[in-house]
């Protein structure tokens, strides 16, 4: 555990790190979902691309899809958009980088599923057994003898060595051979291009929008924070409101139980023991609540926060000291920094 | 767990020491890489060339981009190379350090692709093995030419039926092997020699333009790190006082209503103003966080700001758009050395 701990802090020591350390783990997490995945051509003409087409697609596509349900953002994304403008206008600019941010970190895990299907070979094997150059490979004197639906239902046969029956026509090691070889090409090619296509788009983006870049990431920051701490603040409230609550009930209670006794025996108890003073810590829960103090109020005001978010304004409480840096005391410790780390 | 603990503390010690550490991950990961590829020659006269090849360039290529990717420096790098000059003039003795410190460092992985192909023997013999020169063979000699290319072409192969157990399938594979060993060896002793003599070299010239520069590329990465760590700090403050501002205001609005009289017995408590210090630990530390950028036009004109002119590098001069400096000396002074750069919790 103490490791765990270890690599997970050295990992969040800056937001790049930990970015890098999420990527290299769904790089590893689908990489061992495919050698764990037992594949199996069904060597039949017909049947074998369209397994392999949806061994080499649905795979990808179904993690990407875990990549975006799995980001907790993407639930912050849709109400970011989907929230009316109220006091707080929306900026399309801010979306667009939320959302890029989030698909390129979805991308990961099928773009290795992809990369190591192709670098494997199996699949491309399975696919395009029936495709293989036989006048080439093979005793090109024997094929025209056969009909293509024959010679289809050999070759498709090649992926599975128990079965293939046409080693006369076309050695199998060289038909498996050859397609593993053109499987590879592909696979380091594809490789080759996505970093290419990632290294351009990061390294060219600080030339053009370096000014709306740096914007945008705060504010997508911001939105993040901004819902956490409302979530947090809201979980006080409640808190508060329930143990008041409770409270209420149990003086109420008492208070019952009271009258009831001093009906029957108790008739000269002092007047002082009808209301108990309230515990200590009663004082504060009730401040918690800041004047929210019943179910129509929480209402309206998580109403209110979805319909109509306040402005990104906070006005001037007093003139700032000297020329802006209120350089007042000492740095206070930062206690919750990494806890707030946005992970958009 | 204690030589892991002290392990990892070196690495985050400084951003140099981050960029070696991930480096050297890059190095391990290409290692791991390399030992599970399954490699497949092909066999074929015309294919095996490429094959061959390819598999000794492109990885290496792929790796390369990789490694300038996974470092955050190449990024600082050409946000420094293309900012606008601003109040802060550009020094391209420091952008040239900090690409060539760059390239050095994504070129490690790439090279231990190389040399562990080398020092294997596969690819070169997949891809060299139509050029050999039959007559150094004794065993080809009573062979017509189209039966020694294709003899040849399958040497890569130990397992198909025309060069099985073929005791010149194995002096061929032996002989390209020999050779792509010693190309391994000698390029590793030239890149050792290489790196030895700059180490050591390097000293007899322009030690302290050298000295200069690597201070100035440090610096830059960190302020980067340091102005996104404070706009992290600022917003978390914005958002903090924009919540709690929004509570207050829904209390105010409902008073307003009168919807509180009914609840006004049970709770006698003086009606609380709505001051944005509640709930901040300590108001002054709070509005030192938000430093008087308190809207989102604010915000935004510090960023563009931020981007287009970044302030001179000198922390005495007069106080100009960037009013006093007496803040940055007082978060220089009070930011101990060592913390100031990681970013550990303290929860």
């Amino acid at each position: 555990m103490d490791k765990f701990r270890m690599i997970f802090q050295f990992l969040q020591s800056n937001q790049e790190s930990f970015m890098n350390g999420i990527c290299g783990i769904m790089a590893l997490a689908s990489a061992q979902m495919y050698s764990a995945f037992d594949f199996n051509c069904p060597c039949l003409p017909g049947y074998n691309a369209a397994y392999s087409a949806g061994i080499l697609l649905a795979p990808p596509l179904v993690l990407f899809l875990l990549g975006l349900v799995m980001n907790n953002n993407v639930s912050m994304l849709a109400e970011e958009w989907k929230r009316p403008p109220g006091r707080r206008a929306k900026d399309p600019a801010v979306l667009r980088y939320m959302f890029c941010s989030m698909a390129q970190r979805a991308l990961i895990a099928p773009v290795v599923w992809v990369a190591v299907t192709l670098l494997d070979g199996k699949c491309f094997l399975c696919a395009f057994c029936t495709a293989v150059p036989v006048t080439v490979l093979g005793n090109g004197s024997l094929a025209p003898g056969l009909s293509p639906p024959e010679l289809a239902r050999l070759l498709a046969r090649v992926p599975c060595p128990d079965i293939y029956d046409g080693d006369w026509l076309l050695a199998r090691e060289v038909a498996v051979r050859y397609l593993r070889c053109i499987s590879q090409a592909l696979g380091w090619s594809f490789v080759l291009l996505t970093t290419l296509l990632a290294f351009v788009v990061r390294s060219v983006r600080p030339c053009f929008t370096q000014a709306a870049f740096l914007k945008s990431k705060y504010w997508s920051h911001y939105i993040d924070i901004e819902r956490k701490l409302f979530d947090e603040t809201c979980t006080e409230h409640a808190k508060a409101f329930a143990k008041v609550c409770i409270q209420q009930f149990f003086e109420a209670m008492n208070h019952d139980l009271e009258l009831g006794h001093t009906h029957g025996a108790l008739a000269t108890a002092p007047a002082g023991s009808a209301a108990p003073a309230p515990p200590e810590g009663a004082e504060e829960e009730r401040e918690k609540l800041r004047g929210i103090t019943d179910q129509g109020a929480v209402n309206r005001l998580l109403t209110s926060w979805h319909k109509c978010k306040p402005p990104l304004r906070l006005g001037q409480e007093e003139p700032p000291v000297g020329n802006g840096w209120a350089g007042g005391g000492p740095r206070p410790p930062r206690k919750e920094v990494a806890a707030y780390f946005s992970r958009v | 767990m204690e030589k892991f603990r002290v392990l990892f503390q070196h690495f985050q010690s400084s951003s140099e020491s981050v960029m070696n550490g991930i480096c050297l991950l890059l190095a391990a990961v290409t290692v791991k890489l390399y030992s599970s590829f399954d490699f497949n020659c092909p066999c074929l006269a015309r294919y095996n060339a490429l094959y061959g090849l390819g598999l000794l360039l492109t990885p290496p290529l792929a790796l390369f981009l990789c490694g300038l990717l996974a470092n955050r420096q190449s990024v600082v790098m050409v946000e420094e190379w293309r900012r606008p000059v601003g109040h802060r003039r550009k020094d391209p003795g420091i952008i040239r350090y900090m690409c060539s410190s760059v390239l050095q460092r994504a070129l490690a992985a790439p090279l231990v692709w190389i040399l562990l192909a080398l020092l294997d023997g596969k690819c070169f013999v997949c891809a060299f093995s139509s050029s050999v020169d039959p007559e150094k063979f004794l065993d080809f000699a009573n062979m017509t030419p189209s039966q020694v290319q294709l003899f040849l072409a399958k040497v890569p192969c130990k397992e198909d039926e025309l060069v099985r157990d073929s005791p010149a399938r194995k002096a061929v594979s032996r002989y390209l092997r020999c050779l792509s060993q010693a190309i391994g060896w000698s390029i590793t002793l030239l890149l050792i020699i290489l790196a030895f003599l700059g180490r050591c070299l390097r000293p007899c010239f322009d030690q302290t333009v050298f000295l200069q520069r690597r201070y100035w590329s440090n610096y830059v990465d960190l302020e980067q790190k340091l102005f996104d760590e404070t706009c992290c700090e600022h917003a978390r403050d914005f958002a903090h006082r924009c919540v709690l501002h929004f509570f207050a205001n829904m209390q105010s609005e409902m008073r307003a209503r009168g919807l509180r009289r009914d609840t006004a017995d049970r709770d006698p408590e003086p009606p609380v103003t709505p001051g944005p210090q509640d709930g901040l630990d300590g108001g002054g530390s709070g509005k030192a966080h938000l430093r008087a950028v308190c809207s989102r036009e604010q915000v935004d004109r510090l960023l563009s700001t931020w981007y287009s002119s970044k302030p001179p590098l000198d922390l005495l001069a007069s106080p100009g758009i960037w009013g006093g400096r007496g803040g940055l000396n007082h978060r220089a002074l009070t930011v101990a050395p060592g913390t100031g750069l990681s970013q550990h919790t303290d929860v």
